[in-house]
């Protein structure tokens, strides 16, 4: 197979031009995402450059515990991104979201790096640190939603809320229609891109493999178990981080606390 | 009328005192209400009604004074043993269920009412009383009425047999005709205490109590 093409730097900035069409769309319907939307090309760009500086660096080592440091503080920044995206106070909920993110993480990289494609050393960086990556990259939409729309809809909603625990609910009976209400939000998209897949859509993963010289077949496969994987990891993100933080955004009377939210 | 010696208190709230952003709700509030007993609460809108609701039911939990309800000291430990002994019913009923079937029977999916579930028989009978059609109950919810809603909603409260039925404006949604079948059921019955925010002459006028907040 021929090498990949490179992209020199002249090529990668006339690529940005791209952007122009994004920012003018944005400038001309007053959405004020302008400089939000330019901010965050700078912030990707730089921050997809130092990535592979540092990666290269971490692929020569390929020591697991500076893999697993590498991947803690991915998760350090995922947490800390889900946070700031939702209504909630960072304070309370960083706990919580973080220790969700890193077991689901754990059990699927477990399963899929040791059980499914059966590697030496799970802690291979060129197997863990991606696939962590993309699992991580993949979890957060879905988790912000869900927790928007779990503890918004409990506040909002707080009659009927209450109408269950008045009328004999447990507290877990009275948030099950929340919980329920947020796996949907969630969950509805990926349920939906995933049906598609392949048909209206070559999945990033799979198109990157393929440009990097992997056959077709191979890059199909990972592809299949990396939607699962995804999958699978982000709906024990979502429950998980809802349980435990369960635990600190109800009294003991089982009212929701009104300051968990973020003024 | 009940005999003196056999009175059980099924509402003891002592000196309660509540405010809301410097606002003084209740100022050394104190009430008794006995088993079977009918109360309601009057008063103009804002004056406490629903926060003494919710109070009994365990929604505001920063107050001072003792409430007991059941026989059982109001806290942290025992508001959920509190709540088994309440069927409540809002004054919003929106509910987001999308059948009737649905809302009515939502109660009855909790574990600790899962035995009382009512057979058909049980829940038509009640509908005939509340003036309420057979198919009703297979209709979806946005193509009922409001005053129909609420009285599924009651219907539902009834049927869980609780000892204590707390109701927010019971018959807000309800014709004249049908407010006076609805009070007079609900009100007869023996042995459920029932507390009321109401504003409906019909209902203060039959009730056993009346507290003007």
């Amino acid at each position: 197979m021929d090498k990949v093409v490179d992209i020199n730097y002249f090529e990668l900035f006339a690529g940005y031009a791209l952007m122009l069409i994004p920012v003018l769309i944005l400038w001309y319907y007053k959405t004020g995402l302008v400089k939000d939307t330019i901010v965050s090309t700078i912030r990707m760009t730089i921050q997809l450059l130092l990535v592979g500086v540092y990666l290269e660096y971490i692929f020569k080592l390929n020591n697991a515990a500076i893999n697993i440091v590498w991947v803690v503080i991915m998760s350090l920044i995922a947490s800390y991104t889900i946070i700031r995206r939702t209504g909630l106070k960072f304070r309370l909920f960083f706990i919580p979201v973080l220790f969700s993110g890193i077991i689901s993480i754990a059990v699927t990289d477990a399963y899929f790096l040791g059980y499914v494609i059966k590697l030496n050393n799970i802690f291979d960086a060129r197997y863990f640190i991606p696939i962590t990556g993309m699992l991580m990259g993949n979890t957060l939409r879905t988790i912000i939603i869900a927790l928007d729309a779990y503890y918004i809809r409990i506040d909002e909603e707080e009659n009927y809320y209450r109408w269950h625990l008045a009328n004999g609910a447990t507290h877990n009976e009275a948030l099950h229609p929340f919980m329920r209400d947020a796996l949907k939000k969630a969950f509805n998209p990926t349920i939906a891109t995933t049906a598609v897949m392949g048909l209206i859509s070559l999945p990033g993963m799979m198109t990157g493999q393929i440009l990097g010289g992997s056959e077709p077949s191979v890059a199909v496969k990972y592809q299949i178990m990396l939607i699962i994987t995804i999958f699978s990891s982000a709906i024990m993100n979502v429950v998980l981080t809802i349980l435990f933080s369960n635990r600190i955004a109800f009294d003991a009377y089982d009212n929701l606390k009104k300051d968990i939210f973020r003024k | 009328m009940v005999e003196p010696q056999r009175l059980i208190y099924m509402i003891k709230i002592k000196n309660l005192n509540i405010s809301f952003q410097n606002e003084v709700i209740f100022k050394d509030f104190s009430l008794s209400l006995n088993k079977g007993e009918k109360l309601a609460l009057t008063g103009e809108s804002g004056r406490g009604k629903t926060t003494l609701l919710n109070v009994i039911a365990g929604f505001i939990p920063h107050f001072e004074g003792n409430v007991e309800v059941c026989g059982i000291q109001q806290d942290a430990t025992t508001v959920r043993e509190i709540r088994k002994k309440i069927a409540w019913l809002p004054q919003d009923t929106s509910l987001n269920s999308k059948t009737v079937e649905e809302l009515l029977y939502t109660p009855f999916e909790f574990a600790l009412n899962k035995d009382l579930k009512p057979g058909k028989e049980d829940v038509f009978s009640l509908f005939s009383k509340f003036n309420l059609t057979e198919d009703m109950l297979y209709k979806k919810v946005k193509e009922i009425s409001g005053g129909q809603k609420q009285r599924i909603i009651l219907l539902s409260c009834l049927l869980l047999k609780k000892p204590l039925l707390l109701v927010d404006e019971p018959t807000s949604a309800l014709d004249e005709n049908v407010k006076k079948i609805v009070t007079d059921y609900i009100l007869s019955i023996k042995d459920l205490t029932v507390i009321a925010s109401t504003h409906d002459e019909y209902w203060i006028k039959n009730s056993d109590k009346v507290i003007e907040l």
